[in-house]
């Protein structure tokens, strides 16, 4: 075959391609909805409320549809991990769009899973997904109760403060 | 020989450090969380009041990081450059801008080379008489100017605090 045809062949299937990706008829942007700053700090801060209620100081972060932290809350009262732990935790949960204590559940068995290979990933109870539906458009983590568990009651506290407003 | 004199400057060294007769803790003053957060929310408050929506992040007397909160719709940098002029403004005690201004004519001044130092108007440090014991750093507005007015109103929102 002569380089002439393979340069041709190539261009065929270049233009088909292209128009492929063009040609949908329906074609459009992607549209989302997000958490605001003011329902992602109320959160936060009814995390933290309600966890000093209980007796612990603890930090929280907020994270978006991205990953992206949207407020990270450091306590002074709690240990210096608790912030990134927070974070952490919260980019866990909506990265598998499950309560971080379940992923922990689910790789229990297996430290050779894959998930525990990416950054960013800790297999610990304390973080929630922030739905939408069946959408997760972010997730709260919290760092510095005693106990995961402790930890996700003011997590869950946080969510339900807007949760008439996820919609 | 040498491991003998070696050994006996250790001991001078260590007598030196540890017999100072006032020896004691060093007392700092720190923000509380319910001060990061007040400066915080409402520097971003002042901004949405007028009209410009900022990221923000109050730090600590150690740089590190207190309350960091992402405004709407504020582009991508915003976040890490709030984070950096609030670093430079620990670091160098005075105003982002004030920083700013004293390296603009010394293109190659040693703070430049530190990590996460931006010589960008838009931060204050937090101080308690002449100490600094933070910083908070504003990024969004359209100039440094507005972004540190907003972060003066953040600070003197719990003026009467710093005490």
């Amino acid at each position: 075959m002569s380089n002439m045809t393979c340069r041709a062949a190539g261009l065929t299937f270049a233009m088909t391609f292209a128009s492929g990706l063009v040609v949908p008829a329906n074609a459009q942007v992607l549209v989302h909805k997000d958490l605001s700053l003011a329902m992602a700090t109320s959160i936060a801060l009814t995390a933290i409320e309600n966890c000093k209620q209980a007796g612990y100081n603890v930090s929280v972060h907020v994270v978006g549809r991205n990953g992206e932290t949207l407020v990270g809350i450091r306590n002074p009262a709690a240990g210096p991990n608790t912030f990134e732990n927070s974070l952490k935790k919260a980019y866990t949960s909506r990265t598998f769009r499950i309560a971080s204590g379940k992923f922990a559940e689910n790789v229990g068995q297996n430290p050779a899973a894959a998930q525990l290979m990416l950054a960013n990933i800790v297999a610990a109870r304390g973080a929630l997904p922030i739905m939408i539906g069946q959408e997760a458009i972010g997730a709260v983590g919290i760092s510095g109760a005693p106990g995961g568990d402790k930890d996700e009651v003011c997590a869950q506290a946080g969510i339900d403060k807007v949760a008439g407003d996820l919609k | 020989m040498i491991k003998t004199s070696t050994g006996i400057a250790a001991l001078a060294l260590a007598a030196s450090v540890t017999s100072a007769a006032n020896a004691q803790l060093v007392t700092t003053k720190q923000l509380s969380l319910p001060m990061a957060v007040a400066i915080a929310t409402t520097a971003v408050e002042t901004c949405k009041s007028q009209g410009y929506n900022v990221s923000v992040h109050v730090i600590g007397n150690m740089g590190e990081v207190l309350v960091a909160l992402r405004g709407d719709n504020t582009g991508p940098h915003t976040m890490e450059n709030s984070m950096r002029k609030a670093l430079a403004s620990r670091g160098q005690r005075v105003p982002s801008g004030v920083f700013a201004e004293n390296v603009a004519k010394t293109p190659n001044a040693g703070a430049l080379r530190l990590g996460n130092m931006i010589p960008a108007r838009g931060a204050l440090p937090i101080k308690v008489g002449n100490d600094t014991i933070g910083a908070a750093g504003a990024s969004g507005a359209p100039g440094g100017d507005k972004d540190e007015a907003c972060v003066k109103s953040g600070i003197d929102k719990i003026a009467g605090d710093l005490k």
